[in-house]
């Protein structure tokens, strides 16, 4: 059996090489995808556009603006002449911010009965930069106000532990966006490799008109289903591999816990994965087909992944449901070896999950797969 | 009186691929009106030929003309005037007869007025006017391969390039489909087809003989058989493997080809050496079955030419037709 | 250029699309699956953050403290545990998010005005989650010392309010609530929009793959024509969505839409025009399907994902990027579609963008019309 198999890998690589798109795509295309988007978006929001219209023009107004711009998520302010500009500015999407410092802001500030107002405005048409502003402009305000709040009980500095509280990192000390963003993308980018790769098994020969010589020649349908599977898990694990070197040696992804453990759970995954790649590509009648199944799936997939939102905030019933995704797993592995050096201890009910779902889907799939081809 | 005219001239055309040359130094002349047979085995050359012709590969040495339009630079003024059938079934599976001809009509320009006729004539000629609705993918081999072309004939070219057109056909698709070609070929239109079949060739006004991506012979079928200058024996032997391998070594006998369970043996005269070849079969206590002369065909031609190949290639043969045409 | 030859390359290409049943369905409803599925995804609120408190104070004011903290929804007290091992336990499983450690000398630093020694632990591997859990600690702790300090602060002739330093007045234009999913949603529609470009990619290397291109290739039939009735129908694919996904997202997900209809039908058209032309592109390089929609997922799918400016502010990526970003049609339609439905701007401020998608448009469609031969080699 093992030499017909053999015959089989064989062919399918020639035909790779023969297509030889197709594997480098799948191969360097994932790792370099990741590199760009990873560089793009690892990054902490920065450089957002400020503009101030300061009618105060006091050292203190001033010194506000110039902490605003130490926070780093905005670039130098620049400066408008009067509010029809800001709301120009806003209207046209311009800038994400827009302060307004009164011209009693420095009087007021020092009167302890009274507080000036300083309004922000902010393109909500964009909301996530619009937040990550507002919180560096709300962060200045609330330091201020400590500074203050110390002046005026006047207690000497060394008996003091501050109003503010203080704030320790785990597993993520400097907070790099990068830890967080690229291991989700890389579980996105080897999910849609596998599926994709898979799905492409044997919808490709239907729409050919190859499957039936396949089918006519004596092999078992198993033995058809393991010859097809072992170009993909090669190819898929190879470019996992690729991309795990990437994120650790680009991005400073460390791997904190054990990486015999993590490549070992990865290659589970992979399996979990062409399986359900394996039922598309037999369910599909051409390769289009499959692809447009594939990407549904895929981002199905990703809502359980936590990249934009965390699962503990969604309904209860999608919570439940993101327990049958081997994504989700699979990301909570992830995560937890590369970042928090979780062991097994820690992961088995992740681990116990993915391979229950593994078996599951691996046994519906192999026999939905042997019944089709059969 | 004017000769015939030229209708497509190749110069010394050549067509590399990768590690091979498909097709080189291909020099001929096909005149209007021709019923053009390109002949050899396969891997000859005799796609490339054709795709050089209907402008679908580039030239990469020599040159070629259709209709004064050159090959290289003029390719996309050929191809309204041309009607091309691949080899391979190129139609679309998922439409109907009608729909895949409508579709062809309105690419070549078929003006509007004349397609519903044109049509009813085109799918009577070819057969398929009870499967006009049905869909490409659900007709036969034989008729997918009418249908492609009734395809090419739409736009009613003066000049038809069919690759194997009857390749894959049941034989009496295949008869019909030659009763089409030389219907067309009365009435004027200069077709060049391809073909591994060595009967087809015969009924070809004039013949091609491609091997290795070069033209070994050129002429009408009755010239280029005269050119063996032999006559054919034919031998029964009762049984095979006796004969097989006893090489016939008289005077006169100049080739021995094999054709199924019969030896065709070659000689300067059938007349003569029928009785010696007898005499010597008996001598060599090998039963024949049967012998007796026959008539000069194709195949012989055929497979002497590509045996004497490695000597010369039979430049006189091509450059007299060309003088003679 | 022959209308006729397109129209038939079109109804030939819409032929194929509808008798191929199940692929159309696909081709028709994905943008709208996949707007659903991801806009679950990204505008889920984040709330019931799982914390851990460890108490090391147990007064009166400290328990006051942490009811003031987990009040309401957004933090959800999972545990009260004694000491930090536990809490490094259940940060590691990731069953809390974040953790509140009070000092035991809380409540006397508190009243003698000396400061508030909290700390919090979060999980730096979901920030989205910690930073949400700072934030509210951070300002609850804020509204917590001036009322506990109330009573102290009128002693010196100050009210709890004059203690915050500044009165922020904070004004969110277009999306009063800063909720994410008002113009998140708006972006991802701009990003389905795009998907038939996956389709179109498909359709020159299916007629090269099943032969159908060698009878084309030998026809008169010129390459824009081709190129131009092969993209028609999806064309049509995308500006029914354009009518649909708008509805959608106003009617089921209470996106407001303010701008012009009739403006933004017509500035997605262009947009369509612009991002099937890079669908042609990657077809008209690949010689097999399956190389054809590996690209188009690289190029076309992915980054019109990850890097058209949707979640991941344009402003903030390096500088290289930011040029990548530009050369992607799905960045001007994220702004366009944003106007059309939040900002409500005209075409006095869009124009840039538009014209920007239409020159890719034409960029890409030069060079598919460039590269495509009319030759198979």
């Amino acid at each position: 059996m093992s030499s017909r198999i053999w015959s089989l890998v064989k062919k399918e690589f020639i035909h790779l090489v023969n297509d030889w798109w197709l594997p480098l795509f799948m191969l360097l295309g994932g790792a370099t995808e990741l590199l760009l988007v990873g560089w793009a978006t690892s990054r902490p929001i920065t450089n957002l556009p400020l503009v101030v219209l300061d009618q105060d023009r006091s050292s203190a107004s001033r010194a506000f603006i110039a902490q605003v711009e130490n926070t780093g998520t905005f670039r130098t302010a620049e400066e408008a002449s009067d509010l029809d500009e800001i709301h120009d500015e806003l209207r046209r999407g311009d800038v994400t911010a827009a302060i307004v410092i009164p011209p009693d802001y420095a009087d007021k500030l020092l009167d302890s009965q009274a507080q000036p107002e300083v309004a922000v405005l902010l393109n909500g048409a964009e909301s996530i930069p619009a937040t990550a502003g507002l919180r560096a402009i709300e962060g200045v305000v609330r330091a201020v106000g400590d500074e203050l709040l110390l002046e005026t009980l006047s207690v000497p500095e060394e008996e003091l532990s501050g109003f503010v509280p203080r704030l320790r990192v785990w597993f993520n000390e400097s907070l790099s966006e990068a830890l967080y963003t690229t291991p989700a993308e890389l579980g996105l980018m080897l999910e849609f490799t596998v599926l994709l790769f898979a799905a492409l098994a044997f919808s490709r020969e239907r729409e050919l008109g190859t499957l039936e010589q396949l089918l006519v020649m004596p092999f078992s349908s198993m033995e058809l289903i393991i010859g097809k599977s072992i170009p993909v898990v090669i190819i898929g694990f190879t470019d996992f591999l690729l991309m795990l070197g990437m994120v650790h040696f680009v991005f400073g992804v460390p791997v904190r816990g054990s990486l015999p453990l993590l490549l070992v759970l990865a290659l589970i995954y992979l399996l979990v994965e062409l399986c359900k790649g394996l039922v598309i590509s037999v369910m599909s009648r051409s390769q289009h087909q499959a692809f447009l199944l594939v990407m549904m799936v895929g981002m199905a997939d990703f809502m359980f992944t936590g990249y934009a939102a965390p699962v503990e905030s969604m309904p209860q019933l999608l919570q439940a449901a993101a327990n049958l995704v081997p994504a989700h797993h699979w990301m909570e592995i992830l995560r937890g070896i590369l970042l928090k050096a979780s062991g097994i201890e820690v992961l088995w009910p992740h681990i116990m999950a993915l391979v229950a779902l593994g078996l599951l889907v691996g046994g519906f799939s192999i026999r939905y797969v042997r019944r089709a081809l059969d | 009186m004017t000769g015939p005219e030229a209708v497509i001239c190749l110069e010394e055309i050549g067509r590399d691929f990768k590690d091979t040359h498909a097709v080189r130094d291909l020099t001929v002349t096909i005149y209007r009106g021709d019923l053009f047979g390109l002949v050899g085995p396969d891997g000859a050359g005799k796609t490339t030929t054709l795709r050089l012709l209907a402008g679908l590969l580039s030239v990469t040495s020599g040159s070629g003309k259709v209709n004064e339009l050159d090959l290289g630079s003029q390719a996309e003024k050929i191809k309204p005037q041309i009607g091309y059938m691949a080899q391979r079934f190129s139609l679309y599976a998922n439409l109907t007869v009608e729909e895949n001809l409508n579709f062809f009509a309105d690419i070549y320009h078929v003006e509007r007025g004349k397609i519903p006729a044109r049509m009813e004539e085109l799918l009577e000629f070819a057969g398929l006017q009870d499967f006009r609705s049905r869909r490409a993918e659900h007709l036969s081999g034989g008729m997918q391969k009418k249908l492609a072309l009734a395809c090419t004939l739409i736009h009613e070219p003066q000049i038809l390039l069919l690759d194997e057109p009857t390749t894959g056909v049941d034989p009496i698709s295949r008869r019909e489909f030659w009763r089409i070609l030389t219907n067309l070929h009365l009435r004027g239109t200069t077709i060049v087809v391809s073909t591994p079949y060595m009967d087809e060739a015969d009924r070809c006004s004039r013949v091609g003989l491609i091997v290795e991506g070069r033209l070994a012979a050129c002429d009408t079928p009755e010239r280029i058989k005269k050119r063996l200058d032999a006559e054919v024996i034919k031998v029964y032997p009762e049984t095979w493997e006796l004969a097989r391998n006893l090489k016939v070594d008289l005077p006169g006998v100049l080739e021995m080809q094999t054709y199924g369970d019969a030896l065709h043996i070659l000689v300067d005269s059938a007349e003569k050496r029928v009785g010696q070849i007898e005499k010597f079969y008996r001598k060599h206590k090998v039963p024949l079955r049967s012998i007796r002369a026959a008539p000069v065909r194709m195949e012989e031609v055929f497979i002497s030419t590509i045996r004497n190949l490695g000597n010369e290639p039979d430049r006189d043969a091509i450059s007299e037709a060309t003088q003679e045409a | 250029m022959s209308f006729r030859t397109i129209a038939a390359v079109t109804r030939k290409e819409i032929h194929h699309i509808l008798r191929d049943r199940a692929t159309f369905i696909l081709v028709l409803l994905a943008p709208t699956i996949l707007l659903f599925l991801m806009a679950y995804a990204v505008t889920t609120d984040i709330k019931d953050v799982p914390i851990a408190v460890l108490d090391r104070d147990q007064s009166s004011l400290s328990r006051q403290f942490v009811e003031r903290i987990t009040a309401g929804e957004d933090l959800q007290l999972k545990a009260s545990v004694q000491d930090m091992d536990e809490i490094e336990s259940l940060l590691q499983r990731g069953q809390i998010k974040a953790a509140v450690v009070i000092d035991p000398s809380f409540s006397s630093d508190l009243v003698g005005m000396r400061g508030m020694p909290v700390l919090i632990i979060i999980d730096g591997t979901e920030p989205e989650s910690g930073s949400f859990a700072v934030e509210h600690v951070g300002w609850r702790a804020e509204e917590f010392v001036y009322a506990a300090l109330a009573d102290q602060l009128q002693s010196m002739g100050l009210s709890s309010d004059s203690m915050a330093p500044v009165d922020l007045r904070v004004r969110a234009w277009y999306n009063p609530g800063l909720k994410p999913r008002v113009d998140v949603i708006p972006g991802l529609l701009s990003m389905v929009m795009g998907f038939p470009a996956l389709s179109v990619a498909l359709t020159l290397a299916h007629e090269r793959e099943h032969g159908t291109l060698e009878q084309l290739l030998a026809s008169p039939v010129r390459r824009t024509e081709l190129i131009i009735g092969k993209m028609v129908p999806y064309v049509l694919v995308g500006m029914a969505n354009v009518i649909f996904l708008p509805l959608l997202a106003v009617l089921w997900f209470k996106v407001p839409f303010n701008g012009n209809f009739l403006l933004f039908f017509f500035l997605s058209v262009i947009f369509l025009f612009s991002i099937l032309s890079l669908g042609v592109v990657v077809g008209v390089f690949m010689r097999t399907q399956a190389a054809a929609l590996a690209l188009s997922f690289l190029l076309i799918f992915f980054p019109g994902f990850f890097m058209t400016g949707i979640f991941f502010p344009i402003a903030s990526m390096p500088e290289m990027m930011r040029m990548e970003a530009l050369g992607l049609p799905g960045t001007h339609y994220a702004i366009i579609t944003r106007s059309a439905f939040l900002t409500a701007v005209g075409l006095d401020v869009l124009w840039p963008y538009v014209v920007m998608m239409a020159f890719l448009g034409v960029a890409f469609t030069s060079v598919a019309a460039l590269f495509f031969k009319k030759r198979l080699a």
